[in-house]
């Protein structure tokens, strides 16, 4: 059943003499949540499915809601409080440049604004969220544009500067309470103030390598009671997340198995050539924030190729990035920077695909001959296509 | 009577025939090498790190561009036009040169902290860019206004990007402690070379919107 076929079935009960119709204001909220809220037709002709951003935004957030209120548990009240700064210094920046953009606001920060904080270390002064989501939304974003238009994804450019800027505070992360009710009513101190640096999995397994202590269990990652990310810790609650963006098809399936595939497999590869110095890839995809990024980031259909086979190249490339920068350099975790990459080279990947494309068709007779030439030999048939679309309309 | 030929750069008459504040005026702000040719860039990011190096740096710049533009100027009508460039380059090193020994010799540390850099202003694209399109064609001493000019406008830049990344990185202005480390983190993105194209970046966005501003309220008027 569709969403909005969900919502069409009970709205009777809040409208008129219905059982709830006291409710009806909460009802509306909840559709204008997740639905278009621009009234429409009765009759033909229909759009089927006005998927637009707001609900395209509204899906990934009730996707990453268990991972965060997972977080919350593990971290204590400090994570609702890093949520709400997060939200509000970005929001503020998002409606200055609406405003003196004279754009209407834009629902792009609402997955910016919930992401952010379930990359950063629990321990996080707030000041440094903020700052590190004004940096990720104006130089990120902004800069570029605006929503739809950046290059990479704002929340990781928020924290690969708070990584680079702050190494300290960014290193030092909570060892999550395991008992009920975890740190449900606690509030956890700031990095700065008490130096709480706990291993994470994975430079514990670094110090494993090295020689020395346990590895985090597969259990333990799988329920998420290890330290790391607000976000990122629980391997459950994000596959369950994740699997439901992946059924509304709001994350596209095929960069999302082909990160995780290829990172498997090359994870594979290096544990069967060397198990003394590599974990493990089922160890490997739950630790740390592979996840996460798979889900949640590397489908984030603005800074990725918008083409289906680069989908799978841009997916399989930062998997493949994020294992080497994870086993083979000084790095404990390579996830951001591997996004990033993918990031780089998604217009590039793209590109290629087009190309092919457009070649192949020429071949088949489709277009003109000329369109299906390199653009260096004819121009670049996009933007002349789009001028003669122009053309045509005037 | 001719007019005081030191005061033609602000009188508009005299030995540089009306143009002297003109050319100091596109070489420092409106036609400035960094902010809007972005020229010099390498240097730019790579010793603003405090405000000490940029001003010397920046004080490099001045003298060579200044000395190399009159220098050139004078031999305008002697330099035969297939050999220029390396006639060009061969006057530009002598003054680095001279300014490199100069400050090994009184300031041993900042030439060490500098390192190649100083050297580098060989190749640096204001020194040769300037003699080029303004020495080769103008009298001396509209030269040298254009060649001081020039260094001026690199330099303030230079100074701006050094106390900003010196305050935010350290803390420090001058060596001397601002932000306390009692309260004020540290941020080392600024010390680094991506941070200083931040924040170059957002200085010449700042130097448009005040450029902007002023082309709106001339077209208004």
């Amino acid at each position: 059943m569709s969403i909005r076929g969900f919502f069409e079935k009970h709205s009777h009960h809040f409208h008129g003499q219905g059982r709830l119709a006291p409710l009806k204001p909460l009802y509306e909220a909840v559709e204008n949540f997740m639905l278009s809220p621009l009234s429409r037709t009765k009759s033909a002709p229909h759009v089927r499915d006005p998927l637009d951003v707001k609900r395209y935004m509204s899906m990934v957030i009730i996707g990453l809601l268990p991972a965060a209120l997972a977080g919350w548990y593990f971290f204590g009240l400090r994570v609702l409080a890093m949520i709400a700064v997060s939200y509000a210094i970005g929001g503020a920046i998002e409606v200055a440049f609406a405003v003196v953009r004279k754009e209407e606001i834009n629902e792009g920060f609402l997955v910016t604004g919930l992401l952010f904080p379930m990359i950063l270390p629990p321990t996080l002064p707030l000041w440094m969220v903020a700052l590190g989501v004004a940096f990720g939304v104006l130089v990120g974003k902004e800069l570029f544009g605006g929503t739809g238009r950046n290059l990479f994804n704002p929340a990781l450019i928020g924290r690969c500067f708070l990584a680079i800027a702050y190494p300290t505070a960014m290193a030092s992360y909570l060892d999550p309470v395991k008992a009920w009710p975890g740190r449900l009513f606690q509030w956890a101190g700031s990095a700065l103030s008490d130096a709480t640096t706990n291993p994470t999995p994975l430079s514990q397994a670094k110090r494993v390598i090295a020689g020395g202590g346990e590895l985090t269990p597969i259990s333990d990652l799988l329920w998420g009671s290890v330290s790391g990310s607000v976000g990122e810790t629980s391997a459950i609650l994000l596959i369950v997340g994740g699997v439901f963006l992946l059924l509304t098809r709001v994350g596209n399936y095929r960069t999302t198995v082909s990160m995780l595939g290829a990172f498997a497999i090359l994870e594979s590869i290096l544990h069967l050539a060397d198990p003394g110095r590599f974990v493990g890839p089922l160890w490997h995809l739950l630790a740390g924030g592979m996840l996460l990024g798979a889900f949640f980031m590397a489908t984030d259909p603005v800074t990725g190729p918008v083409t289906g086979g680069g989908k799978w190249v841009y997916g399989a490339l930062i998997g493949v990035s994020a294992a080497l920068i994870r086993n083979l350099t000084g790095y404990v975790e390579g996830v951001m920077f591997a996004i990033l990459l993918g990031n780089i080279f998604a217009p590039v990947i793209d590109e290629v695909f087009i190309r092919r494309r457009l070649a192949a068709l020429a071949r088949q007779d489709v277009i003109a001959p000329e369109r299906g030439q390199p653009p260096g030999q004819q121009g670049n048939v996009w933007f002349e296509g789009k001028a003669n679309e122009e053309a045509a309309q005037q | 009577m001719a007019a005081n030929p030191i005061a033609c750069a602000s009188c508009g008459s005299g030995l540089c025939g009306g143009k002297g504040r003109e050319t100091f005026y596109q070489g420092t702000w409106a036609n400035n090498p960094i902010s809007i040719q972005v020229l010099g860039i390498c240097s730019a990011l790579a010793v603003t790190t405090t405000l000490a190096n940029s001003l010397i740096m920046g004080l490099a710049l001045i003298f060579v561009t200044g000395m190399s533009n009159l220098i050139i100027s004078l031999l305008r009508a002697t330099i035969p036009r297939k050999v220029r460039m390396i006639a060009e380059v061969a006057v530009i090193a002598t003054f680095v040169i001279l300014f490199d020994q100069l400050l090994k010799a009184f300031y041993f540390s900042m030439s060490e902290r500098l390192g190649p850099y100083v050297g580098l202003i060989i190749t640096n694209c204001i020194v040769m860019g300037r003699a080029e399109a303004f020495a080769l064609t103008n009298p001396p001493l509209l030269s040298v206004v254009d060649g001081l000019a020039n260094g001026i406008g690199y330099a303030f830049v230079l100074a701006i990007i050094g106390t900003f990344r010196e305050l935010v990185g350290d803390g420090k202005i001058l060596g001397f402690t601002v932000l306390s480390e009692g309260w004020y983190v540290k941020n080392q993105l600024m010390i680094l070379a991506p941070g200083a194209f931040i924040a170059l970046g957002f200085l010449i966005a700042a130097f448009n919107y005040i450029n902007a501003r002023g082309q709106k309220a001339e077209a208004k008027s």
